[in-house]
């Protein structure tokens, strides 16, 4: 069997120019999430036993169903509700139209990873010791003081290796957008494997400009850990 | 007098750790509270400064009374303001260098500015003899060097007494001798206040304007450090002594 090189060569660039869409939808998802992550973690520490139930019903939910479900489900759900408020309020759009599919994977995705991000601080908000928050007080600080000061900054050290798996796992789930017809990598992979039946060279198109962006990513985490937490000394 | 204490009680889960514990605290006093292990020594530092909320008892703080059960959050800060603690196993902030330590307490705590705080944070930690460490994290200081920024991070802050809960027992044997060294020079030297648990009798002999020794939530026996040590009254003390200094115990009885 032989690699059409020409091929892949041609559709390398159209592939890598998805890798924008899936950055977009990445970076909006993780950005949108980390605040509210965030504060479901600090629910499920601080918040009343109501609250803490209801986030902790909603992360076993995100991670107890597969996404793909999640996607179709939403997928096929959201815009009829969006319709049907739409004509409630009396407004003259067509959502179906007037909504990009973007739109729609942003939401799934950043609802799944609301989900992770909140288990991922929780833990890194519990680790950190007891005597911390003891010692910030002892010396005259408000408890939001050490927190802001002491407890948040090392915790984020420990969540950053884990938002690192997160963020690479929705890169790579993002590829399922092409349910939602968004044309990311992958889609516009398909897309091409399609036209010629070049499956493997588009696929392996696809294939190399992933792992490049993860690369990148993991790296750029590597960075980010070593600089925040170089108060924990040398370490391997 | 500083501080009065009185009637302290505290209860977990149903066991009485703490049966109206009384102390009395002059400025400049140095009292070391000696006692074994689970007699509520600690128990009884950290209600006084709120990281535990005892069940009954008032402390008089410079003249100001309040009950220690029902302290309003604007009493706990002012009293937390004028007052220090010194961690068992030292807690220093992981993600600060020593001077931060030192300094936190002043500008976040206080609102002193961060140029008056660096220096009154190297002054601090000039006392303890990490000056040279100021821009170290706790990660790379000895166990001792750390106890020492905990020391300074204490007295940054010029708080009326010091507590300190056992702040050598979780060094190493060589390193003791430093952080004890600081201690007595702060008390003797710069006339600091402090309670002090400890286990250190030389340190208590030395040092201690006052002891006094606790079992099972009460204070069985208190008095100056040759009262308790060379002329216990009470069996408690006695036996508990006997323990921690045989040799010198049997030397008292042979006399
Ligand atoms: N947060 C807590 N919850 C339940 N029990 C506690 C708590 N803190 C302390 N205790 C109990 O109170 C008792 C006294 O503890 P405390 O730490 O005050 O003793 P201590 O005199 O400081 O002992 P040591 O010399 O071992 O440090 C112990 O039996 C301990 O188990
Ligand atoms: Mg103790």
């Amino acid at each position: 069997m032989e690699l059409d090189w020409e091929f892949m060569e041609e559709t390398l660039p159209k592939v890598w120019a998805g890798a924008g869409v899936t950055m977009e939808l990445t970076l909006l998802s993780l950005l949108l999430a980390l605040p509210i992550g965030f504060y479901l973690a600090v629910i499920r520490l601080h918040g009343c036993k109501t609250l803490q139930g209801i986030v902790r019903s909603y992360v076993s939910f995100v991670r107890g169903t597969p996404i793909v479900l999640q996607i179709l489900l939403l997928y096929s759900l959201l815009p009829s509700v969006l319709n049907v408020l739409v004509q409630a309020m009396g407004w003259q759009i067509n959502i179906f139209e007037a909504v990009d599919p973007f739109w729609y994977a942003v939401v799934v995705f950043t609802i799944n990873t609301v989900a992770l991000l909140a288990e991922v601080f929780r833990s890194a908000l519990n680790s950190i010791p007891r005597g911390q928050m003891e010692a910030g007080l002892a010396i005259g600080l408000s408890s939001l003081q050490v927190y802001l000061r002491v407890i948040i900054p090392q915790a984020m050290v420990v969540a950053m290796p884990s938002i690192c798996n997160i963020t690479v796992n929705l890169v790579k789930g993002t590829s399922l957008a092409f349910l939602m017809t968004v044309k990311d990598i992958m889609a516009i992979g398909k897309i091409a494997a399609s036209f010629g039946y070049n499956y493997l060279e588009a696929y392996i198109d696809v294939f190399f400009v992933y792992l490049v962006l993860c690369t990148i990513i993991q790296i750029f985490y590597h960075l980010v850990e070593g600089r925040i937490g170089a108060f924990r000394g040398k370490r391997a | 007098m500083l501080m009065s204490i009185r009637g302290v009680s505290k209860s977990f889960n149903g066991a009485e750790i703490l049966k109206n514990v009384n102390m009395d605290i002059d400025q400049g006093d140095v009292v070391v509270i000696l006692g074994p292990s689970g007699s509520g020594k600690t128990t009884f530092l950290r209600c006084l400064n709120f990281l535990e909320q005892a069940d009954g008892g008032t402390m008089e703080f410079h003249g100001e009374k309040l009950q220690l059960a029902s302290a309003s959050k604007q009493a706990i800060a002012d009293i937390r303001k004028k007052t220090a603690f010194v961690f068992q196993n030292y807690n220093l902030f992981a993600n600060k260098t020593a001077l931060e330590n030192v300094t936190l307490g002043l500008t976040a705590g206080r609102g002193i500015s961060k140029r008056e705080a660096r220096e009154i944070g190297l002054e601090a930690l000039q006392k303890v003899g990490m000056l040279e460490r100021a821009e170290y994290y706790p990660s790379q200081l000895s166990g001792g060097q750390q106890q020492r920024v905990g020391i300074a991070r204490a007295i940054a802050v010029k708080p009326d007494v010091i507590l300190f809960d056992e702040p050598t027992s979780a060094l190493d044997p060589e390193l003791v001798g430093e952080v004890l060294q600081v201690m007595k020079s702060l008390a003797q030297e710069e006339g600091i206040t402090m309670i002090v648990v400890t286990h250190e009798m030389k340190f208590a002999q030395d040092v201690a304007t006052h002891v006094v020794f606790m079992a099972d939530g009460v204070v069985v026996e208190e008095g100056s450090a040759e009262d308790i040590f060379s002329h216990p009254k009470e069996a408690r003390t006695r036996q508990f002594l006997q323990r921690i200094l045989p040799e010198q115990f049997e030397m008292a009885a042979l006399i």
